[in-house]
């Protein structure tokens, strides 16, 4: 599959892919892909279970090698290295958990500090005020209710300001007032940068003003 | 947003100081260790009493002791973070390397630990002469560094499979008989009087290869 979405070349935050593929042994993970994005946007990536919504995200985010193809951040016309990569890219997916003996603002400072951020106190203060979990803030990770935990990886996404915000499923477990919240974030991200959700939710999907949809039909697929 | 200047430095600090405060909340590894070490002593101790000036035997023991007192727990390095889903967010925060210095550093803090409790209680439950101390630490620091490098090496092959547990110590133990060997004998031959350089040279030059090849693997090792 080949989603081209235009975007002008000279934009100083963009994000190509080039027959980007993934396979989980004999089973296709993500189909071939190829786009070129660029800042400031919001993508929505769409497609049923199985069609490579996750597996995209976790390329991008250099959490997973691709089978074949490449994907590259491009900023300030310069290539963002895999080291710099953890800098640039915040990333929240439901399989993103944290440590059960610390609390939520310990698992962020570690976060944070171990990005190498200045002043982390405050970029974790700030990033668990935009979620609206800084009530809760050192509550420990097993005393948060799973929407808790949802904002909670909302919180670790936006740590330092990425450049890049990476959302698998960004409204999972949350209420009215969390999904309203996750709505203006991706607004506000949107706006200074590139923001990409994985989501088959329809309210999720609009706050997108371009669509990449994996076609194919997935639940495991072996061809 | 601001980054400091060494990244790598700040992930691996980061890293330790997160290792030592989830220690010290959950005890996971600690109990288990000092546990094994306090009662394998005692029980020998009530076996066979003090062993004078057997340094042949001494040296074994000591090091038979420290060794399933660390195979009892450096596991735990990463198999936590699979066990708790957390290896996702380590990677996110940091490289490899830094995850590998943090997680040596921790082990080697912990070994350290365990050592300044076992090695005392050795000393004065199996009667031994009394070590030279400067040959002895050197023996012991070399010793635990070679120790922790391979267990933690192994612990990141092991983490991601099932049976860890039982795989560790298989896997473990081949690769520690050179470290076992070394450090019993330099032990010995400084308790009896001898130099332990050529011990003390294998130990590091063990460390560094074991070290040299994680940072090669590592990068690997937790792909899907």
């Amino acid at each position: 599959m080949s989603a081209a979405l235009a975007s002008p070349a000279s934009a100083p935050l963009a994000l190509e892919a080039e027959g980007l593929a993934h396979r989980y042994g004999r089973r296709r993970g993500l189909d071939p892909l190829s786009f070129r994005l660029a800042a400031p946007g919001v993508v929505s990536v769409t497609g049923p279970n199985g069609s490579g919504k996750s597996t995209l995200l976790r390329i991008l985010a250099g959490l997973l090698r691709p089978t074949s193809g490449s994907a590259r951040l491009v900023l300030g016309g310069e290539t963002v290295s895999p080291a710099a990569l953890r800098l640039r890219v915040g990333f929240a997916s439901p399989e993103l958990s944290f440590y059960d003996e610390l609390s939520a603002e310990e698992n962020l400072t570690f976060a944070a500090e171990a990005r190498g951020l200045r002043d982390a106190d405050a970029v974790v203060g700030s990033a668990l005020e935009r979620v609206g979990l800084a009530a809760r803030a050192r509550d420990l990770v097993p005393e948060l209710s799973s929407g808790m935990k949802q904002r909670l990886r909302l919180a670790f996404a936006l740590l330092g300001g990425p450049a890049l915000l990476l959302l698998d499923e960004p409204g999972s477990h949350l209420d009215d007032e969390g999904r309203s919240t996750v709505a203006r974030l991706v607004d506000e991200q949107g706006k200074a940068g590139l923001v990409i959700l994985a989501t088959n939710d329809e309210r999720e999907m609009r706050l997108g003003a371009q669509r990449i949809e994996l076609r194919r039909r997935g639940l495991g697929d072996p061809a | 947003m601001g980054h400091s200047e060494s990244s790598s430095g700040a992930a691996v600090w980061a890293i330790l100081r997160k290792e030592c405060r989830s220690e010290w909340r959950t005890r996971y590894g600690l109990n288990a260790a000092l546990l094994f070490a306090v009662t394998s002593l005692a029980g020998v101790s009530f076996a066979v009493g003090p062993l004078g000036d057997r340094t042949d035997i001494l040296s074994a023991m000591l090091w038979v002791v420290l060794l399933f007192a660390a195979l009892s727990s450096l596991s735990h390095a990463f198999v936590r973070e699979i066990e708790g889903h957390t290896l996702t967010l380590l990677r996110l925060v940091a490289s490899p390397t830094a995850i590998a210095l943090g997680k040596l550093l921790f082990n080697l803090i912990f070994l350290a630990v365990i050592e300044a409790v076992t090695v005392p209680l050795f000393l004065l439950l199996m009667g031994g002469p009394p070590p030279g101390w400067s040959r002895f630490l050197a023996m012991l620091s070399l010793g635990s560094l070679a120790l922790a490098a391979a267990c933690t090496l192994v612990s990141a092959i092991i983490a991601q499979t099932r049976g860890r547990g039982a795989l560790f110590a298989g896997a473990s133990l081949p690769l520690l008989l050179p470290v076992l060997a070394a450090a019993v004998k330099g032990t010995r031959a400084q308790w009896q009087g001898g130099a332990v350089g050529a011990e003390a040279s294998i130990l590091l030059a063990y460390a560094a290869a074991v070290f040299g090849v994680s940072l090669l693997l590592y990068d690997h090792l937790w792909e899907d």
